[in-house]
C-alpha cells in the first residue's frame, strides 16, 4: 500500500523517490514482506550508529526472556528497529537525550527474513498519538521550520541563501 | 607550475591584483592563504535539487520563480512526510506495501532521518537545472558500443559501481547479487558513500550526508567527504604515480591555475567503475572560490572506452556552519549480516518448494 501522494511533473527532476519512505539498504532483501508487524512498546535505548541507528524496544510478553525494564514485575521482549543515519539527527540538534528511554512507541514494519531475530524496519515510528519521533515539538532539536521565534537560525549555507 | 611564494605573500599583503605565472588574480578580496592562493578551507553543504542531468523539457536555466515554485513543492512534500499519521494504525498489509527501489515492497524508514536539500545549484547567477553543462543539453553523452558490451556482460552486473544511488529491489537484481558481501553497493558495504560522494567526480546523492571538508597547505588539499569517512588525498604540484599503482579514489595530483585549484585523477581501480568507466578514468576538477562562502565545482571527465566524447558538469559547493560527524560504518552494519542471512533463508525456501 503506498501513500497516494501526487507531485506535480516538475518534481520529477528534485530525484525525490516518489514513495513515501526510504531506504539505503536492501530493505526488500533484508526484511519479509509477509511478515507485517505492528510493535507498541517502551524505547530502551537508541543505537546511535551508522549506515542505519537502531531502536531498541521492550513490549511486555508473558513468556519474554527477560525482566522489563520500564513496566514492573512484568516478562519482556526486546526489539531491534532500523532507521536511518544519525548523522542528520545531530545535525538537527537531536541529542541522546531528545529521546528518553521508556518513551512509549508505535513502529509498523516487517520483520527480518531471518525470523529468528527479533529485528524490524522502522516504516513508521511514531509516539502513541501518531506524531512522527523528533517532530512536532520545540525546544527538543526538532527541525527548524521558522514556526519557532525561539529556534536558533538555520545556518544552512546552501544555494540561494 | 612554479610559483613565486615571496611576490605572492607580499603582494597579497598589499591588498591588490597579484599576478602568479603570468596569470591575473583579480578578485584581492577573497580570503588566502598565507602562500597567497585563495583559502578553501571549510566545510561545505552539497545537498541540492538540481540533479546531475537536465530533465527532458527542461531550460538549462530556471527563472527565480520557477524555482521558487518546486523549491516550495520540494518543502510542501518534505511536510506532508513529516504529519502525524494515525497513532492506533494497524500492522502493514501482509504480501508487502507494494514499495519499490531498495525499500523493494517493504518500505523503508521516517522522512525525518533524510536530509536531501532544499534549493536548486545558483551558479554564476543562474538557478541550474542540471549538473551536467558539456553537451549543452545537460545529459551525459551516449557509451561507446565497447562500453555498452561491458555494462551489459554478467561479471559488470554482478559488481556495483560507486555512483550506484542505493540497492535495487531483490526481485529485480541480478541472480547472484546476494551471493557474497562483494557483490552489494559499495555503499552497502561501508566502502564508499552510493551516488558518488566520494567521487571524483564529488555529486550529491540527493539522500544525506553530503557535508564536505576541505583542508589545505602548500603541499597537500586534503577533501573529506562525511560518508563514508573517505579522505581523498591531492599532492600538490607533483606528478602522478607508476600507472601500477591503483587507488580506489584515484590518484589526485593538484596545480594553480590563477585563482583556480586544478585536480587531476587518473589511476583508478576497477572497483568503483563511475557509471561503468575502466580504470583509464580521467578526471580533472576545478576549484573556484567564488566569495567567502561558496565554491564553484567544475568538472570534466573523459574516458574513451566508455563515453563517445568528454563531458563536463558543474555546480556550487556552498559552505555551513554544520559539522562533519564521523560515519564509523562498519561496527553497527548489522544491516549487512541480515540483508546476506534473508538471501539464505530465501534460497533455502526456494529449494524446499522445488524438492516438494
Amino acid at each position: 500500500m503506498r501513500k497516494p501522494l501526487v507531485f506535480a511533473a516538475g518534481l520529477a527532476l528534485t530525484a525525490l523517490p516518489a514513495a513515501h519512505l526510504a531506504a539505503h539498504h536492501a530493505f526488500g532483501g533484508e526484511f519479509d514482506p509477509n511478515k507485517p508487524l505492528l510493535l507498541k512498546g517502551k524505547m530502551i535505548k537508541l543505537e546511535w550508529v551508522n549506515p542505519h541507528a537502531w531502536l531498541h524496544i521492550e513490549i511486555p510478553k508473558a513468556d519474554g526472556a527477560q525482566a522489563c525494564q520500564f513496566t514492573p514485575n512484568a516478562k519482556c521482549e526486546e526489539w531491534m528497529v532500523e532507521g536511518g543515519t544519525p548523522n542528520t539527527l545531530l545535525r538537527r540538534g537531536i541529542t541522546k537525550e531528545s529521546l528518553q528511554a521508556g518513551t512509549e512507541l508505535v513502529i509498523d514494519g516487517y520483520q527480518a527474513r531471518d525470523h529468528s531475530l527479533n529485528r524490524a524496519n522502522g516504516r513508521n515510528i511514531t509516539y502513541p498519538d501518531g506524531r512522527k519521533l523528533f517532530l512536532g515539538s520545540s525546544g527538543t532539536g526538532a527541525p527548524t521550520d521558522g514556526a519557532d521565534p525561539t529556534e536558533p537560525p538555520k545556518g544552512r549555507g546552501r544555494g540561494g541563501e | 607550475m612554479k610559483i613565486k611564494f615571496g611576490f605572492v605573500i607580499a603582494v597579497a599583503c598589499a591588498a591588490a591584483s597579484v599576478a602568479v605565472d603570468g596569470q591575473m588574480k583579480n578578485n584581492p578580496s577573497l580570503p588566502r592563504t598565507a602562500d597567497g592562493h585563495p583559502d578553501l578551507t571549510g566545510v561545505y553543504d552539497l545537498a541540492m535539487l538540481t540533479p546531475l542531468e537536465r530533465p527532458n523539457g527542461m531550460p538549462a536555466v530556471m527563472s527565480d520563480e520557477e524555482a521558487a515554485k518546486l523549491e516550495k513543492q520540494s518543502a510542501d512534500q518534505n511536510r506532508a512526510l513529516d504529519k502525524a499519521i494515525d497513532g492506533n494504525r494497524a500492522a502493514p498489509p501482509k504480501g508487502g506495501d507494494g514499495s519499490v527501489g531498495p525499500a523493494g515492497n517493504v518500505g523503508g524508514y521516517n522522512n525525518f532521518w533524510l536530509d536531501r536539500g532544499s534549493n536548486y545549484s545558483i551558479v554564476d547567477g543562474q538557478r541550474r537545472t542540471s549538473i551536467v553543462i558539456d553537451p549543452p543539453d545537460g545529459r551525459v553523452p551516449a557509451i561507446t558500443a565497447e562500453a555498452r558490451q561491458r555494462q551489459a556482460s554478467r561479471l559488470a552486473q554482478f559488481r556495483p559501481t560507486s555512483d550506484q544511488s542505493e540497492s535495487n529491489d531483490p526481485g529485480l537484481e541480478p541472480a547472484g547479487a546476494y551471493d557474497d558481501p562483494e557483490r552489494r553497493p559499495l555503499g552497502e558495504r561501508c566502502l564508499l558513500g552510493f551516488g558518488s560522494t566520494s567521487g571524483p567526480p564529488v555529486l550529491p546523492n540527493y539522500f544525506y550526508n553530503n557535508l564536505h571538508q576541505i583542508v589545505q597547505t602548500p603541499t597537500h588539499v586534503m577533501i573529506l567527504t562525511e560518508m563514508v569517512h573517505d579522505a581523498r588525498i591531492v599532492r600538490m604540484n607533483a606528478k602522478h604515480l607508476p600507472s601500477t599503482i591503483r587507488l580506489w579514489m584515484g590518484d589526485s595530483i593538484g596545480t594553480w591555475e590563477g585563482d583556480t585549484l586544478v585536480v587531476d585523477t587518473t589511476n583508478f581501480t576497477d572497483k568503483t567503475r563511475y557509471r561503468g568507466s575502466t580504470p583509464d578514468l580521467h578526471v580533472v576538477e576545478r576549484f573556484s572560490r567564488v566569495d567567502a562562502k561558496t565554491i564553484k565545482y567544475r568538472f570534466t571527465i573523459d574516458d574513451p572506452k566508455t563515453w563517445t566524447k568528454p563531458w563536463t558538469g558543474e555546480y556550487t559547493w556552498p559552505a555551513t556552519s554544520e559539522r562533519i560527524y564521523e560515519y564509523a560504518c562498519h561496527e553497527g552494519n548489522y544491516a549487512m549480516g541480515n540483508i546476506l542471512r534473508g538471501a539464505r533463508l530465501r534460497e533455502k525456501q526456494s529449494t524446499d518448494k522445488q524438492e516438494k
